[in-house]
């Protein structure tokens, strides 16, 4: 067991830890699930409860580190502002969500 | 027949010429399908509650997958009269408007999916959309209760129970 413990400790060397903030962690899950689609400024800070400095400034690590995109859209004559996840993105998602389903012991 | 193909018919019917490229089209295709699901109409791409309200990642998947069947329409399925139905009630109710359809489908979710009780779910509308005038989610919650909650028989026998009296009364005093 503690062999399995530290293998799977080991692994996370293997992940970006600049990803292990709660803020950081809810944008990512939230835009892997819309994929291409990307959800907006606006709805990222209404649904997560974020205010506009934490936010503003996660969603710029998120992009100054390639895991996501942002646009200038418009909506119903509005300018809005659109963050898209990109696959850098969805993978190191993918490998941080895996992991820390190992970690949890997720199912077991 | 695959299910995308069907939710093509319902575009169809809807007059609905989508748009991969335009945010909105992308908006309208998820808060139709997932306003269908909560009428009854079950298209194969559950919605569930992400950051942009009730949508289904599958349909994204789908629209941007086969993004050319989704923009010329390409599809034979056809629509049953229960669905035609549904159909031209939420193209008459809602028509194709991007702030109204999303907050029906936030309203819907909250009471057909969740249960919530009316007062909760626009509390839950106003919370998820909180960027959207009142009156624009007073028109949306408006449109999702004409929508998803037709009256039965005896609502109607109850109602005219209810008003009988009134009326009564009123054509009483046309007579005088």
């Amino acid at each position: 067991m503690q062999n399995d413990t530290l293998s799977i400790l080991a692994e996370a060397d293997r992940l970006n830890a600049k990803v292990f903030s709660l803020v950081r962690l809810k944008l990512l899950a939230s835009l892997a699930a819309l994929g291409p689609d990307g959800a907006t400024y606006r709805e990222l800070k209404a649904a997560l409860n974020i205010n506009d400095g934490v936010l503003f400034a996660n969603l710029n690590v998120l992009k100054d580190m390639g895991y996501l995109t942002s646009e200038k859209i418009t909506s119903e004559g509005k300018e809005l502002e659109l963050y898209t996840i990109t696959t850098e993105g969805q993978d190191e998602w993918k490998r941080t969500r895996t992991w820390l389903c190992r970690f949890l012991h997720c199912g077991v | 027949m695959d299910r995308r193909k069907k939710v093509i018919a319902f575009f169809k019917v809807l007059g609905f010429n989508f748009d991969i490229s335009k945010f909105d089209d992308r908006l309208i295709a998820q808060k139709l399908v997932c306003l269908l699901e909560f009428r009854g109409i079950d298209l194969g791409y559950s919605c569930s509650l992400y950051v942009r309200g009730p949508y289904s990642p599958d349909l994204t998947q789908d629209l941007f997958a086969f993004t050319r069947e989704f923009e010329e329409m390409e599809t034979g399925a056809r629509l049953t009269a229960e669905e035609k139905e549904a159909a031209d009630d939420l193209g008459r109710i809602f028509g194709l408007k991007p702030v109204t359809l999303e907050v029906g489908a936030t309203y819907g979710y909250y009471t057909v999916r969740q249960k919530s009780d009316p007062l909760e779910a626009s509390r839950q509308v106003r919370r998820l959309k909180p960027f959207y005038s009142e009156a624009q989610v007073a028109l949306g919650i408006s449109k999702a209760k004409e929508y998803l909650f037709r009256p039965t028989r005896k609502d109607l026998e109850d109602l005219k129970k209810e008003t009988a009296i009134w009326q009564r009364a009123s054509l009483k005093s046309l007579e005088n």
